[in-house]
């Protein structure tokens, strides 16, 4: 008989090499898997919208904060084009942060029904045509109101409050009282005829808040009450190039369009535009042109109304220059920042007691507003009340009076300044927000819309942190007028700006803010901060406005071509991936790095959480500061995609090598219960005169046939899969193999001792129970119960070393959205991995016990002819297994330990409770074998 | 296919040997049940199972009565049921059809657990070769069917007595590896009347043993039957054969 034919009639031997075998293929397989879906994922997800971030100034570390748009400029024009010109460029979308504007919201109202019904005297002129929708005269409803015929005396409380989502702040709270009733018509006669007016009752007060508020008047609809002023709100301004902002946003960006029609930068004198819309009106205007705006140079200004009042207003108090420039501007639609309006209407008697709860009504600023346009953004209804103002018809987008004309500052609502903390274990770092000083907002202007002085005790001023910085630009520039060509969608462009490889598109795309833990440390449910009374805080909602680079020059007052560019974002022309884009991207910024700006490369990056502790976000009416908590802002990791791969490509490596060598170790185990039994076949073999060496080479033979194999099995899959660690853990297990074989065969040496078995050891403890049979049987046989114990143990380690890599593998990814991504793409491959390293394990665990199978039956069996009952006998093989089991947790946990220290310390601890699960439940699964 | 004859016999005195009643007279109970073992119309067939091997039948309407105090031999061939006779007949395995009866109980209406008690109680088995625990001393192989029961200390002096009646006295702390045959056989039929058995089924006591030892088996058997115990002996010695009180041989 060859070593072949000895190789497959020792079955062993032959299950033992085709278990690797199957191993190796099944491991190599589900590792090129692995590798191939990672591979996969970074590609698809670590090119956004651009490759280079050009900045003048070198951001610090590897996690590049969102704030690319800061208003201090440092890259020019002869610059940008430089890059433009580069044949490696595609795009190069300039960016800049303008100015903040502050808006003065005009004073909210009251309006509280007392139509009148129809009168030809007050209402005719305007009906007289059926005018933009007016309704007929004989279809108009009855008069009516939610007054009383007698007068009756109302308090109302108005307050505003604002929330950044984590605290609500009131920031003023206003009380006024009077006698309010239903008005009445009043026709008197006059030289030439009648004249009607609408009169108040005769004993009505009205209700007055403290100036600018105007008090009460009645006209046709209503009782009108003017309301405190409402808090002037900051919104910040954003430059780009519009044809290269939509070339980098594809048809997101489409909503940039109209700016692109924009008169060139000498044609925004604000005096001409201003006189020629205000000449539209004067000269009549149709209609639709009411409706959809007039055409100016090929774009309906849809919103012209703002800009021809905001001239009138500017020209009335002399802010209006021959400097003064008309800036087109994209408004953002609606508004994240919160700011709520209330007024409590009750109904009190003469000495104040409240006689009747007539109820609160509120408004909010909310999708409704846009900066710079909406006008009466906080009319209020009273209870009960139906708006019949619409019976006279629409006045389309027209409304007189609206805004005196935005203040522009270069006081800009900046990024935090950030200091570095510890770096977790997965690389996620922690910093610190560092806030600027205490500033006072929630101040009243001087003077009102129409002059009037305003009443400053009315209004408390607010502490708040800021985060901005005064940028010096030299000159004063001369009242911008806002001429608004369109609106955007925030949410539309956030969503085009990818999410994974999300990258910072500048001011009109703010990243933001998540607490998660309050000031304590405590964990709280993740709230995103909403931008409160004013741009001034940590948080920031998206510019109230866009606008293009001579609109940045009028509202910077710049007379030349400065560096103003905060930053320019480039897409190379390299198509492709990431990987295959590489060096053409890394040319590219070498190219521009040589101008003399810093080019950072952030294709190949992914955003990532960082944990922000913010200190000193608060102060108390005492003074005293606190903190806010931590709030996570995703960031940019640079070469994430390198960090991902590189990581988890090494933890698949392991994973493989771990599977492969868990059972390597365990057929070396196998192996050496195998030799016990072939050491009969030896013995005749010494007895037929063979030597020493001859049984040595017989045994090794046997082995070399499962080499051969194990050797063909590896270089096959070296070569298919061609990859080097395929082929280092094919040589390892090939080398294990052979250490098993030669050990094997040292056990088969002849020994010319005789084995004199001792008598009975009576301190043995004495066989009275399932438990002491088994112990007496373990401590019998002791070489086979530690060969099993160790490859048990071995198991074990084994299996918490896998666990403890799975746990691992977001660890090692990484703390980025794309380590998370391909975290979860190797997951199904890796955990199938570790569960054929298990299984492996378990099989030839369950292979070893094996060995003694037949000896265990036998004495099994005799216990059951002595009358022991099948529960009795399953104790036994269960005390057996639980036995081994023990001697094996020592080495399957310290094991498990030792590997998770080694390959995954984070997860060390998880390693030996694993390698501990693992040796419990081999107990009843060997259990079960035996049975 | 096996037939059985029965060939039975008078029954006879001991051997000569010292009657075991008279030194174990306190360690072995006198039957309560005249016919403590019944097979009847037993069948035992192997094979026909997955692999498609044809189905062997061994033992083909096989019946035995076995009464108190009598000692009856099944001999034959080797390969002839002898062996599957008397598994069948210790409950350890089960025929392919017939009944067996454990003093007029089938075994048919018990469970796993009912018919090891009931063995325990009843049957003491010895297999062919005496097959002991290995690890474990003479004595501690004689104590084990007290273990479940926990009965190991209650039983210790009468598992010496037992040792003693065998010869053994002197071997009990030996381990089975530092025993012969004989003596292995010898312990495993101590053992197997360690509860007071009133059943003893043994498998081939004598083979490959000398005369001597061989005899010795015999009569520590024959001695039993006289204290009411019933032996159900599968053998081809001659001697034994010839002392049993009735006979199947199977052919």
């Amino acid at each position: 008989m060859n070593a072949v034919q000895r190789f497959i009639r020792s079955k062993v031997l032959l299950l033992t090499a085709a278990i690797l075998i199957a191993a190796m293929c099944l491991s190599v397989l589900v590792q090129s898997q692995s590798q191939a879906a990672l591979n996969r994922t970074v590609d698809e997800n670590s090119r956004g919208l651009y490759d280079v971030l050009v900045q003048a100034k070198a951001p610090s570390g590897s996690l590049l904060q969102p704030e690319i748009a800061n208003g201090s400029g440092g890259i020019s024009f002869e610059q940008l084009e430089a890059i433009r010109n580069l044949t490696g460029t595609s795009v190069a979308a300039p960016i800049s942060l303008v100015s903040r504007v502050t808006q003065n919201l005009e004073s909210p109202r009251l309006d509280a029904m007392d139509f009148l019904g129809y009168n030809a005297g007050l209402a005719g002129t305007a009906t007289a045509d059926q005018a933009a929708g007016a309704t007929a005269p004989d279809q108009w409803p009855a008069a009516e109101s939610v007054l009383g015929d007698e007068t009756r005396k109302y308090r109302l409380t108005a307050s505003a409050v604002s929330s950044d989502g984590v605290s609500e702040q009131t920031l003023f709270k206003s009380t006024a009282e009077g006698t309010l009733g239903k008005a009445r018509l009043v026709e008197e006669q006059t030289a030439g005829g009648s004249s009607i007016r609408i009169a108040a009752p005769g004993d009505e007060t009205g209700i007055k808040f403290p100036a600018p508020a105007g008090g009460s008047e009645h006209n046709l609809f209503n009782l009108s009450v003017s309301l405190p002023m409402a808090p002037e709100i900051t919104e910040s301004v954003v430059a780009v190039d519009p044809a290269a902002e939509r070339a980098l946003l594809g048809s997101a960006g489409d909503f940039l369009s109209p700016l692109e029609k924009a008169p060139p930068g000498d044609a925004r004198d604000a005096g001409a535009v201003g006189r020629y819309l205000e000449g539209l009106f004067t000269n009549g205007i149709s209609l639709d042109e009411l409706e959809e705006g007039p055409d100016f140079l090929g774009v309906k200004l849809k919103y012209w109304a703002p800009l021809m009042t905001q001239y009138q207003q500017a020209k009335r108090n002399g802010q209006l220059t021959d400097d003064s420039q008309a800036i087109p501007l994209i408004v953002r639609s609606g508004t994240s920042l919160d700011l709520k309006y209330n007024v409590k209407i009750e109904e009190i008697d003469d000495a104040g007691k409240v006689i009747k709860d007539v109820g609160t009504v509120s408004r909010s600023l909310d999708k409704d507003y846009l900066p710079f346009v909406s006008k009466d953004p906080f009319v209020l209804s009273w209870p009960g009340s139906t708006d019949h103002s619409s019976l006279l018809g629409s006045s389309g987008n027209f409304n007189q009076g609206l805004y005196t004309p935005a203040t522009w500052s270069t006081d800009f609502a900046a990024a935090p300044k950030y200091t570095d903390g510890e770096a977790a274990a997965n690389g996620a770092e922690q910093k610190t927000a560092v806030p600027g000083e205490w500033v006072t907002v929630n101040r009243l202007p001087e003077k009102s819309a129409n002059g009037m002085p305003v009443d400053q005790t009315q209004r408390e001023p607010v502490d708040e942190r800021s985060y901005r910085e005064n940028l010096e630009t030299g000159e004063q520039a001369a009242a911008p007028l806002a001429m608004v060509y369109g609106t955007f969608d925030p949410s539309a462009v956030a969503a085009a700006a990818g999410d994974v490889n999300k990258l910072p598109l500048g001011g009109y795309d703010p990243t933001p803010f998540t607490l998660v833990k309050d000031a304590a440390g405590n964990e709280v449910p993740a709230t995103e901060l909403e931008p409160s009374l004013s741009a001034t805080g940590l948080a920031s909602q998206s510019a109230g406005a866009i606008t293009d680079y001579y609109g940045l020059a009028a509202a910077r007052g710049l007379t030349e071509n400065a560096n103003v560019i905060d930053a320019v974002r480039v897409r190379a022309t390299a198509p492709g991936s990431w990987k295959e884009a590489q060096p053409d991207v890394e040319q590219l910024a070498g190219e521009i790095r040589e101008m003399g700006l810093e080019a950072t490369i952030v294709a190949g990056s992914a955003r990532e959480d960082a944990s922000i502790f913010v200190p000193g976000y608060s102060k108390d009416d005492a003074g005293k500061e606190s903190a806010l908590g931590t709030v996570q802002q995703s960031w940019v990791r640079q070469n994430a995609a390198e960090a991902v791969t590189g990581s988890l490509s090494g933890t698949n490596i392991t994973l493989l090598f771990l599977t492969l060598c868990g059972a390597a170790l365990l057929t070396g185990a196998s192996t050496v219960s195998y030799i016990r039994k072939r050491k009969s076949e030896a013995g005749t073999l010494r007895a037929m005169g063979w030597t020493q060496g001859r049984i040595r080479r017989w045994v090794l033979e046997e082995f070399g046939v499962g080499a051969v194999l194990l050797a063909v099995a590896g270089i096959v899959l070296s070569l298919a899969s061609w990859s080097l660690s395929t082929a280092l853990v094919s040589a390892s297990v090939l080398v294990l193999y052979a250490a098993a074989a030669f050990f094997a065969a040292q056990q088969l040496r002849h020994r010319d001792e005789v084995d004199q078995e001792p008598q009975h050891d009576e301190r043995l403890i004495p066989v009275d129970s399932p438990l002491t049979f088994a112990n007496r049987q373990l401590s019998t046989n002791k070489f086979n119960t530690l060969s099993l114990a160790v490859a048990v143990g071995v198991f074990g380690a084994a299996a918490g070393g896998l666990a403890a890599l799975l746990i691992d593998i977001p660890r090692a990814a990484g703390a980025s959205a794309l380590s998370g991504l391909a975290a979860a793409s190797v997951a199904l491959p890796s955990i199938l991995l570790a569960l054929a390293g298990v299984a492996v394990g378990l099989v030839l665990t369950l292979v070893t016990g094996r060995f003694e199978l037949n000896a265990k039956r036998q004495y099994l069996g005799i216990l059951e002819a002595m009358g022991w009952n099948p529960d009795m006998l399953r104790q036994v093989r269960l005390f057996e297994n639980a036995l081994v089991g023990t001697m094996a947790l020592p080495l399957g946990v310290l094991g498990a330990l030792g590997i998770g220290l080694l390959l995954a310390p984070y997860a060390a601890l998880w390693a030996g409770v694993a390698g501990l699960v693992a040796v419990l439940c081999w107990i009843p699964i060997a259990t079960k074998v035996v049975q | 296919m096996t037939n059985p004859t029965n060939v039975h016999r008078s029954r006879r005195s001991g051997s000569g040997e010292v009657p075991l009643q008279t030194r174990a007279n306190t360690i072995v109970k006198a039957a309560d049940h005249a016919t403590p073992l019944e097979l009847s119309d037993i069948t035992i067939r192997y094979g026909g199972g997955k692999g498609g091997a044809e189905a062997v039948s061994v033992v083909e309407g096989f019946d035995l009565t076995l009464h108190a105090g009598e000692m009856h031999c099944v001999a034959g061939r080797s390969g002839s049921g002898k062996t599957s006779i008397l598994t069948v007949g210790a409950g350890l395995t089960l025929p392919t059809s017939g009944r067996v009866f454990w003093e007029g109980d089938s075994l048919e209406s018990m469970g796993d657990d009912e018919i090891a008690d009931r063995r325990r109680a009843l049957i003491g088995y010895v297999d062919q070769g005496g097959a002991l625990i290995d690890g474990m001393s003479a004595l501690e192989n004689v104590l084990l069917p007290a273990v479940p029961d926990g009965e190991v200390d209650q039983r210790r002096d009468m598992a010496k007595d037992l040792l003693d009646l065998v010869g053994l006295g002197r071997r009990m702390r030996h381990r089975p590896a530092q025993l012969s045959g004989g003596e292995r056989q010898r312990v495993a039929i101590a053992r197997a009347l360690i509860l007071g058995t009133r059943v003893l089924v043994v498998d081939e006591p004598t083979a490959s043993l000398d005369r001597a030892s061989a005899n010795r088996i015999i009569s520590i058997l024959k001695d039993t039957t006289s204290d009411g115990i019933a032996v159900l002996v599968a053998s081809h010695d001659h001697e034994l054969v010839r002392l049993s009180d009735t006979l199947t041989e199977l052919i």
